[in-house]
């Protein structure tokens, strides 16, 4: 079944996510990719997943696909207070835009970027954000992994189970190669 | 007359948009009349024309863009366009406006009209700036009609004391000095034939580039500023509201501070038109014991304003939790963010409706020209739901006569499910989660009507705190539970104790005030005005206005505030049961909270800003605006903040400020609007300016650094706030005071000093004391070097002795 957003206005135009229903359907994109940043917004700290937050999750994914790490909306505080230094802040809505400069090289001097992995955000805000990326930066593969489907990602989650949303998120982290 | 008709008595020929200095001072008065008896005796379709009234009496030279066009001002915003670019976030990427398309603009296509999806967003942009500029401007035009009608043209505009430089926006945009009502309509003729042509360029084969498009949002948005201006200046004028008071009246607001006893009359909008014919009917017959009169939105200011006796209910957002209530025995709805299913709602409570506008007639039938015991009748006994009466005169009996009638027999009514039936009914609940999709804000309703099965209402009651009351998830809800409800019954306790006081809208800032503040806050050492503006679509409830603009208010920045975000301000106490304005002061000075009054009293902020260049740099006002803007831009460290900017009004409202280079930041919900206008810190180009002295090209630091923002957080608002108040032409002492807030805010709100702090260094004495070593530190690894603290301009024209 194709998936629908999760909040039920956000429909988009021709162009749509597909599911990532399973860490498999990652594999092609992420050996292609060179450059990976991870976004994460202010929501994650609040959201849990195994023993920790979804800040952890973020750090052990960082860590495990050499991905940068640029937080928004305030949730570099998390990052800090973990005793993580290796994530950067930047707003959400400057950061949609400077991902379509095709030569940003990003705060940590590393881009520019040819994936991104993004939660965090409120839907909506990301469900823009996205927007502008896939309209603006349609070089970069743009995962949302967020539980709720973002039609604006390459790939997505279609509203998923929350027990089976962080068992892929794991398999997500084993794909990069990190994990258990 | 009905107030809908327009107003004959005095016409005046369309002023065509001129540019330059072709433009001359005119205004052509045209008067008729069926019959007039004058002392020179009786006449019969008499006609004067009075050809040209020229303001000789003001020695203010005429600057050079009086009254401007559509294109007048293009190489002004093109600069500003190009220092802050548009970041688009297309919502489709399809155009479905003619009949070639829909058109599919994805990628580097174009649609069949030839437009790209860039053309395509700045277009959606202008059309939302033009319906929010009509909205005011329809407003606007009401005002000046009825006000003629009732007290003739050449009643006087007045500002209130200390107001010399009365009407800034209307100066500096047109070159008059408005002074009766009969000047207001000819400035509004030139609103109106803007408004006409900013609109027309969103048809389907006129303008064709994005930064053309997003010129006239510029354009739209000073014509909705100006027309603004002009509501609030001519009702300040005429309707007894307080005039630059910065002591205007505390007044009563809250859910809980309506006083039940008394029949109520709830007043939904932004014209006081009809309001005030209601408070004006109670105090005349002397009914103040036995009826009142409560607002929701800008008429709840506006009648506040008018009549302190009268109270501020809530903001926008809860006008479908009071109409629930019962508590309104009739509703009364003038124009704009009107619940647009009020009649349905209220007819769930028996509570009738009269519409007063045309603009939101809620197809209620015309008893405009019925005698009001035949109205009241049929509204009293169910009849009708209720009535469309245009006829403000009317309106006021009409609604005091009804909700006196039926006050009794309503309060005996129970309008709400008691906790027994919610219980039962969250039993039969889908467990869908249809109601968590709909809702804007991602609340979990189902959790909450999951906890309600087993009598636990706490879930319900903390949705009530966080929901926007759009009831989306009612709509949603294949149960068809009146779940909105649910939430206001479950928080019943606390809407009770919804008591709060705030001080009603002062109406412009006077020219002492800025005389005593002009110079501070241009030399930075008051580090910024803060202005909470707009709706109250807030990400997770009021709160969190009241919060900014305390954070804000205590540093010393001075907070000015209007509309719902100023009722949200002030629906907090204190640890003393104090609100923001009972603790704080109205005048416009440093740690002051300012409250102007509704939607279009936000003039009044650009006019405080306009008068900062005035009365501090003695610019000329007159006709002069892309050197005002530029001064502002560079020097008034003002920001506007609408946390829960919703409506094509805000964004027009913004579009006025984003012309005059004042920087807005929005809530997350303001993503929405699609488009963002941000800066580029590391493009050291984007941040050159003539050093007025020189002529000289020189850099300075990214400031204000983005002109358009949605803030993902509270959070991210305070800091990003802090650092758009920071302006080229700080002096040493006030860049050292504002990078210390900044600093301050960044650890507090983010955790670690902000790395970007050797950027707004210019001068040692740019750097705070106490923060000496970590920003030598910084300097010291990012090689900074000194700069020329310049007299910052981006016009060439400004240049001393360059040409003028």
């Amino acid at each position: 079944m194709k998936p629908v957003p999760w909040q039920t206005g956000e429909i988009c135009g021709p162009d749509s996510a597909k599911a990532l229903s399973k860490a498999d359907v990652l594999k092609r994109d992420l050996s292609k990719s060179k450059k990976r940043l991870l976004i994460v917004g202010s929501e994650a700290p609040d959201e849990k997943h195994g023993k920790g937050d979804m800040v952890d999750y973020a750090i052990a994914l960082a860590k495990a696909g050499k991905m940068d790490i640029i937080a928004t909306g305030g949730a570099i505080k998390s990052f800090i207070d973990k005793g993580f230094d290796g994530a950067k802040t930047m707003g959400a809505m400057e950061l949609a835009f400077r991902l379509q400069d095709p030569e940003w090289k990003g705060p940590h001097g590393n881009g520019p970027y040819d994936m991104i992995m993004i939660y965090g955000q409120p839907y909506y805000m990301q469900w823009t954000m996205l927007s502008g990326v896939m309209n603006f930066a349609p070089e970069i593969v743009a995962i949302a992994l967020g539980r709720y489907f973002q039609p604006h990602a390459k790939w997505s989650f279609p509203n998923m189970k929350e027990k089976q949303y962080h068992t892929i998120l794991d398999e997500i982290l084993e794909l990069v190669g990190g994990g258990k | 007359m009905r107030d809908s008709q327009p107003y004959y008595g005095v016409l005046c020929s369309p002023i065509a948009p001129r540019t330059g200095t072709e433009f001359s001072m005119k205004k052509k008065a045209y008067f008729k009349a069926d019959e007039a008896d004058t002392g020179l005796g009786k006449f019969k379709g008499l006609e004067v024309r009075i050809g040209t009234i020229v303001d000789d009496e003001w020695d203010e030279p005429m600057g050079p863009t009086p009254m401007p066009g559509p294109t007048t001002l293009r190489s002004w915003d093109h600069k500003i366009l190009t220092k802050y670019q548009p970041s688009y976030m297309p919502y489709c990427q399809v155009c479905c406006l003619c009949t070639m398309g829909k058109c599919d603009l994805s990628g580097d296509r174009r649609g069949a009209c030839g437009l790209d999806i860039k053309g395509q967003q700045a277009r959606i942009v202008l059309a939302a700036a033009n319906i929010g500029c009509a909205a005011h401007l329809a407003h606007s035009r009401h005002l000046i009609d009825h006000l003629i009608e009732e007290y003739g043209p050449r009643t006087e505009l007045i500002q209130g004391p200390g107001t010399e430089i009365h009407a800034p926006v209307a100066r500096l945009v047109t070159g008059m000095r408005p002074r009766t009502l009969e000047d207001a309509s000819i400035i509004l003729d030139y609103c109106e034939s803007q408004m006409t042509h900013t609109l027309s360029a969103t048809a389907t084969g006129q303008e064709g580039n994005w930064m053309d498009f997003e010129s006239k949002v510029f354009h739209a948005g000073m014509v909705d500023q100006l027309s603004m201006e002009i509501a609030d200046l001519a009702q300040v004028s005429t309707l007894g509201m307080p005039q630059a008071d910065p002591d205007a009246p505390l007044v009563k607001s809250g859910i809980g501070m309506m006083d039940t006893n008394k029949a109520i009359i709830l007043t939904i909008g932004h014209n006081i038109v009809p309001a005030a014919s209601i408070t004006d009917y109670i105090t005349e017959k002397r009914l103040n014991e036995e009826a009142e009169v409560g607002g929701m939105c800008c008429t709840a200011w506006d009648i506040t304003r008018r009549d302190p006796n009268a109270k501020v209910i809530g903001p926008i957002s809860w006008q479908l939790r009071y109409i629930r209530s019962g508590k309104a025995d009739v509703v009364v709805v003038d124009e704009q963010c009107v619940r647009t299913n009020v009649v349905e709602e209220a007819k769930k409570v028996s509570a009738p409706v009269i519409s007063t506008s045309d603009k939101a007639v809620m197809g209620l039938p015309d008893r405009s020209d019925d005698p009001p015991d035949s109205i009241i009748k049929e509204l009293v006994s169910g009849k009708i739901p209720g009535a469309y009466i245009s006829d403000h005169a009317i309106v006021g009996e009409v609604a005091v006569k009804v909700a006196l009638a039926i006050k009794d027999k309503r309060r005996k009514m129970k309008f709400f499910p008691s906790k027994k039936k919610m219980q039962k009914m969250a039993e039969e609940c889908k467990k869908c989660s249809e109601c968590i999709r709909a809702c804007p804000n991602d609340q979990n309703v189902m959790e909450a009507v999951l906890a309600a099965q087993v009598g636990n209402f706490e879930l319900l009651r903390e949705v009530y705190h966080n929901c926007i009351g759009c009831a989306r998830c009612e709509s949603a809800c294949p149960n068809d539970y009146d779940l909105h409800s649910w939430m206001v019954a479950a928080a019943e306790a606390d809407c009770k104790e919804e008591t709060h006081v705030v001080r009603t809208g002062r109406g412009a800032i006077q020219d002492t005030e800025i005389r005593n503040v002009g110079q501070p806050i241009v030399f930075g050492e008051i580090p910024g005005v803060i202005a909470h503006v707009g709706c109250a679509n807030y990400p997770g409830g009021g709160q969190d206005v009241h919060d900014m603009a305390e954070e804000f208010a205590k540093r010393r920045y001075i907070i000015v505030t209007s509309g719902c975000a100023a009722i949200s301000a002030g629906h907090v106490k204190d640890e003393n049961g104090q609100s923001i304005y009972e603790r704080r002061t109205g005048e416009f000075d440093a740690g002051g909270v300012v409250n102007v009054g509704s939607c279009v009293s936000n003039s009044h902020i650009a006019g405080a800003a306009i008068k900062i260049a005035a009365i501090f740099a003695k610019r000329n006002l007159r006709g002069n605006y892309a050197e005002i803007a530029d001064y502002i831009h560079h020097r008034v460290g003002a920001v506007g903040i609408s946390w829960g900017a919703m409506s094509q009004k805000a964004a027009s409202i913004a579009a006025g400020f984003w012309r005059l280079g004042v920087p807005v930041i929005v809530g997350p919900h303001g993503s929405k609007y699609r488009r963002m206008l941000l800066g580029t810190a590391e493009n050291e180009r984007d941040w050159m300016v003539y050093d007025a002295r020189t002529g000289d090209r020189v850099p300075t630091a990214p400031g204000p650094e983005h002109l358009f923002y949605a803030a993902e957080t509270v959070a991210e608002a305070n800091v990003l706030t802090a650092k758009l108040v920071l302006r080229p032409n700080d002096t040493g002492k006030g860049r050292s005071i504002k990078l210390s807030h900044y600093v301050d805010i960044h650890e507090t709100y983010y955790g670690f000093f902000p790395d970007d702090v050797w950027k707004y260094i210019r001068r040692e004495t740019d750097i705070p004391i106490t923060l000496k070593d970590k920003i030598l530190t910084q300097m010291k690894e990012n090689n900074w070097k000194e700069r020329r603290i310049p007299d910052p301009t981006l016009l060439k024209e400004q240049v001393m002795g360059g040409s003028s």
